[in-house]
Parts: structure tokens; sequence; C-alpha cells
């Protein structure tokens, strides 16, 4: 069962991706990385990563899509033709990049397979999260970090969208 | 075990470490591939989530195979907050580029003032 709904999310995942990458249209890309970004959400949720699944929803899918989306509608007037001569030079790259990150997983696999750790069944991990985020010797300063800095955040995107706008009528 | 190896055998493709590797592997190298490939500067924030969600996938799968308890999804979370908070500044800042530029291909932004 978890077999089939791991092919489901990564084939929804990668079709997503590619779509994202090589489409013509900007505004396909983004719905194409709506799909891609649901299947990350699917695939966490087959680790057992219930609640950073739903947050990916929420923040990803609901969130920062939107968010483009947003942008793309609101800047996009010409469209920009894929140029051929940009794929022959990136594809070496990509390759060699590729090449590199397999290697670098290998690795990484060995290792974690020496541990021997068998993965048990998945338990909810809501509670144990927050827990976590609210203990001292946990994960408080990230927690109160970030909440400092999404303070910054709103008013940082605020200010800098809206200057300028007070020169023009 | 060899990637490359799996990747080629379906039947070892199963819901194990490797498959996951695989799949994030393919997420980097497409982002990587939008980032480079594209001038429109929504593409290449576009290509950052991607290999953002690529280096999330591993921390979860990690966490999951390696026995890391929660720390690898507590990585994770960290990074979806900060992705929204990017996304939002530089969605903001795109707008701005918009507005002074009229246009946002990344090839014609070349300075920072009037």
């Amino acid at each position: 069962m978890i077999d089939f709904m791991f092919m489901l999310f990564a084939g929804i995942t990668v079709l997503g991706a590619l779509v994202m990458a090589f489409h013509e249209s900007i505004v396909h890309s983004a719905f194409a990385l709506v799909a891609a970004l649901f299947g990350v959400a699917g695939l966490y949720w087959t680790l057992g990563a219930d609640f950073l699944g739903g947050l990916q929803l929420l923040l990803y899918v609901g969130g920062v899509t939107v968010l483009l989306l947003f942008a793309v509608m609101l800047t996009t007037r010409d469209t920009m033709r894929l140029s051929l001569f940009r794929y022959v030079l990136m594809a070496p790259v990509v390759g060699i990049a590729g090449f590199f990150v397999l290697r670098a997983y290998n690795g990484v696999e060995a290792a974690i397979a020496a541990t021997g750790h068998v993965p048990g069944d998945p338990q909810p991990t809501t509670q144990a999260i927050g827990e976590m985020f609210l203990a001292p010797d946990g994960y408080l300063l990230p927690f109160q970090t970030v909440a400092v800095l999404l303070l910054l955040v709103l008013i940082g995107a605020v200010t800098v969208a809206r200057r300028g706008q007070e020169t023009t009528p | 075990m060899n990637l490359l190896a799996v990747a080629a055998e379906p039947g070892a493709v199963s819901g194990s470490l490797s498959s996951y590797l695989i799949v994030s592997a393919i997420l980097f190298l497409l982002g990587l591939a939008t980032i480079l490939t594209r001038r429109n500067v929504l593409y290449v924030l576009m290509g950052t989530e991607l290999i953002l969600n690529a280096a999330n996938l591993n921390f979860v799968a990690f966490t999951r195979f390696g026995g890391y308890e929660l720390d690898g999804q507590m990585m994770a979370l960290v990074v979806v907050m900060l992705a929204a908070a990017e996304a939002a500044v530089a969605l903001a800042i795109v707008l701005r580029i918009f507005h002074d530029f009229g246009s946002i291909d990344m090839t014609r932004t070349d300075s920072l003032r009037d």
C-alpha cells in the first residue's frame, strides 16, 4: 500500500516538476509547481510526517503559489522565449551536478544503512513537534527567531512593495 | 547500494531510502535546470522552491530511515517557514523591479538605483 502511495505521489511530483521546468507559459508552470509541491506533501505523509505534510499543503500549496500566481499575473507582459542555446549550455552543468549529487547520496545512504535502523510504524508527530518547539533545550530559540523574522518580513515586504508609489499620484 | 542500479531496476524502488533520494535528486536537478535556463525572475524563484523541497525531502527521509527521532522534521519545518518568508520578500522585490524596469528579465536588471 505504501509503495503504491509512494509511486503515485512520486509520479505527481516528478511530472509537475518536469512540466514546470520546460513549459513555455509561466502560468502553466506555476500550476505545475502546485502539483509538484502537493506531491512532496504526499511523500511526507508516506514518510510518516503528517504534520509537516499538512504544513506543506497550507504554506506552499496554499500560500507561496498563490503569491507566485499574483506576481505572475501582475508582472508578465511579454513572453520570454526559451532559447535552445541556453539548454545546450546548461545540459552539461546539470549533468555534472547530477553526478555529484548521486555520489553524495550514495555516501549518505551507506552511512544510514550502517546505522542498521529499521523504521517502525509511523506515529502521530503533532504533539511531539509542539513539545520540541517549546522545550528550552530543544527548538525554542529557532522558534522565537523565526517568529521575529516573520514580523520583519511582513514589514519589509510591505515597505519594499509600497515605496515609490507615494511619488506617483 | 548503488542508486543508479536501483533506478534501473523498478522492482527495487519500493518505499526505500534510495527511492526517496532519487525523487529528491530529480527535483534538485529540475530546479537547477530551471534556474539556469530561464531569464524570468519568477522562474528562478520557482526553481529555488523546487530545490528547497528536494532538501526537505532528504531531511524527512533521513529522519525516517536513520532513526533520528524528529530532528529532521523540525529542520524541514523551519525551512518551510523560511521559504514562505523568502517568497514574500522576493515577490515584493519582483514587483519593485517590474515597476522600475518595466520588465522582470534578469539580464536587464543591472542597477539598484535610478
